[in-house]
């Protein structure tokens, strides 16, 4: 069996306004990885190529061990892909789609789709039309997730739902992840939504990956450190520090690989440590998002 | 297995369109029963209703069973299938000049036997000519909708195909055989008129072939 869902290596695509640089991304199978990046970063070009709904001016795509996007039908069998941009038929009842899908996915569980139903506060014969923006969102992913898919891609699902209905298919993205083999890649600007259910988080900004790992590995080695210095003190150049503000005497150093030892360093340049505090995901995004900025530009 | 998916997604799009279809066949019956009264006014009234009929149904079916698709974002979730490219271009070819051509035949043939019941067998030549005009007209509709998923270029194909079916149909009216031929007995199929049939014909299946060749080639989708 092959030990990644995702893989993409080298890839590159041009548009006119955009670029999306260089690719490399690694989805291990059983994992879920979040891909967050601002408007604009990339993110759902990223997607399409990996369904090959776009395809790549250069580099390797593998879905479940398919090259995209020559093998993309026999990759789609095994996946389940919803964005926040895709819409069913209005005209047509949920009820109508379930079948749809029926006739087309052999692994269709229309015992879990019920159970979704009820879960949702969804009913069949109703016309898509006559839906709310989160049950719709509902309904797409009913069906994804009734297909009972090796792979589920979403693409920001969770964008304008209310935190009610975030929840609920929050928890359900967490509930198919009982099956080890499974594994999600969720892209999103909400960075809660990512910490919440995600083992791997991937940044992108700007066409470009600018960091991916595990999330427990981002939340332990990022650190911001609060620091009082005395006139007449120069904080040092220390590793692991990408970002020093100072404003007179107070000081704040964002370290993205935190060593235990590192207050002490401070202290003994003649600094006081005032706090060593964790950083949600959110402030690390944004630093890294402005590091790579920094980096692009300077 | 796959060919299951291109034939569920034909008639999804049979699904979605039926009413449209239904109701256009049963506006051209209308029209054709204009023809039974039999004095001149009802049926001039009948030959233009009848004609509106068809054109109306081949400039509605590309814009609603695809550039609609797009517009209204369902084209990711059918993409999302196990489809390719070109098994969706040829769901669409299925579908959308299924549908139409299903009508079109249907109203043709009663137009056909109703003209042999009734009118002076001279016009039925001419009368298959014009109809496999719009027949024409629609490929060219359908192709442009199909490759472009564009309202702008879908709009424009059926503004240029609209303004063509006029001057094309007086061209044709107006060669001197033709009008002799039309108040006859007997319907004359002349060589001219088999090679203008022919040359439809060769359109239709240049449109068909042209559009799956350049969809099949599409890089981007979505």
């Amino acid at each position: 069996m092959n030990e990644l869902a995702v893989e993409l290596e080298g890839v590159c695509k041009s548009y006119r306004f955009f670029e999306l640089d260089d690719i490399a991304l690694q989805l291990p199978s059983g994992t879920i990885m979040g891909l967050i990046g601002p408007n604009g970063a990339g993110k759902s070009t990223t997607i399409r190529i990996l369904m090959g709904l776009v395809h790549q001016d250069r580099g390797e795509v593998r879905v479940l061990g398919h090259s995209m996007p020559d093998e993309q039908v026999a990759a789609k069998w095994d996946v389940g892909f919803a964005s926040d941009d895709m819409r069913l038929y209005d005209s047509l009842t949920l009820g109508w789609h379930m079948n749809f899908m029926k006739s087309i996915y052999e692994s269709w569980d229309a015992g879990y789709a019920q159970l979704l139903l009820k879960k949702f506060g969804l009913h069949a014969d109703q016309k898509i039309k006559g839906l709310s923006h989160g049950q719709r969102v509902k309904a797409t992913m009913l069906l994804v997730l009734a297909r009972r898919p090796k792979l589920l891609v979403l693409d920001e699902p969770t964008t304008a739902l209310d935190p009610v209905a975030r929840h609920e298919i929050l928890r359900e993205l967490t509930d198919v992840m009982v099956d080890e083999d499974r594994s999600i890649l969720f892209s999103s600007q909400n960075t809660q939504d990512i910490e919440q259910i995600s083992d791997r988080i991937t940044f992108i900004d700007r066409g470009r990956i600018i960091d991916s790992m595990d999330k427990e590995a981002y939340l332990d080695r990022w650190r911001r450190l609060r620091l009082e210095v005395p006139v007449g003190v120069a904080l040092p150049a220390l590793p692991g520090i990408i970002g020093i503000r100072q404003t007179g005497r107070l000081a704040v150093v964002i370290a993205n690989a935190f060593e235990a030892d590192l207050p002490g360093a401070y202290e003994n340049s003649g600094a006081r440590v005032q706090a060593v505090e964790n950083m949600t995901l959110e402030e690390i995004f944004v630093a890294n998002v402005e590091r790579s900025r920094e980096g692009v530009t300077v | 297995m796959n060919g299951s998916v291109v034939r569920q997604l034909a008639l999804k799009d049979w699904r979605l369109h039926r009413l449209q279809v239904i109701l256009s066949v049963a506006a051209g019956a209308a029209a054709l029963g204009l023809f039974q009264i039999g004095r001149e006014i009802p049926v001039v009234l009948g030959a233009t209703w009848f004609f509106v009929t068809l054109v109306l149904l081949a400039c509605m079916l590309p814009m609603s069973n695809v550039v609609n698709e797009r517009k209204k974002h369902n084209l990711a979730f059918v993409m999302s299938l196990p489809i390719s490219p070109r098994q969706y271009a040829m769901a669409k070819i299925l579908s959308t000049f299924g549908m139409f051509l299903v009508s079109w035949a249907i109203l043709v043939v009663a137009a056909v036997w109703l003209i042999e019941a009734r009118f002076p067998h001279g016009v039925i030549p001419v009368s298959v000519v014009l109809t496999g005009l719009v027949l024409t007209g629609f490929c060219l509709m359908a192709s442009v909708a199909i490759v472009s998923e564009s309202e702008g270029w879908a709009t424009a194909a059926i503004i240029v195909c609209n303004s063509s079916y006029g001057v094309i149909w007086y061209l044709i009216i107006r060669v001197p055989e033709t009008a002799k031929e039309v108040g006859g007995a007997v319907a004359v199929w002349s060589p001219r008129v088999l090679r203008i049939l022919a040359t439809e014909a060769a359109l239709v299946i240049f449109c068909l072939g042209l559009t799956f060749y350049l969809q099949s080639r599409k890089r981007d989708f979505i």
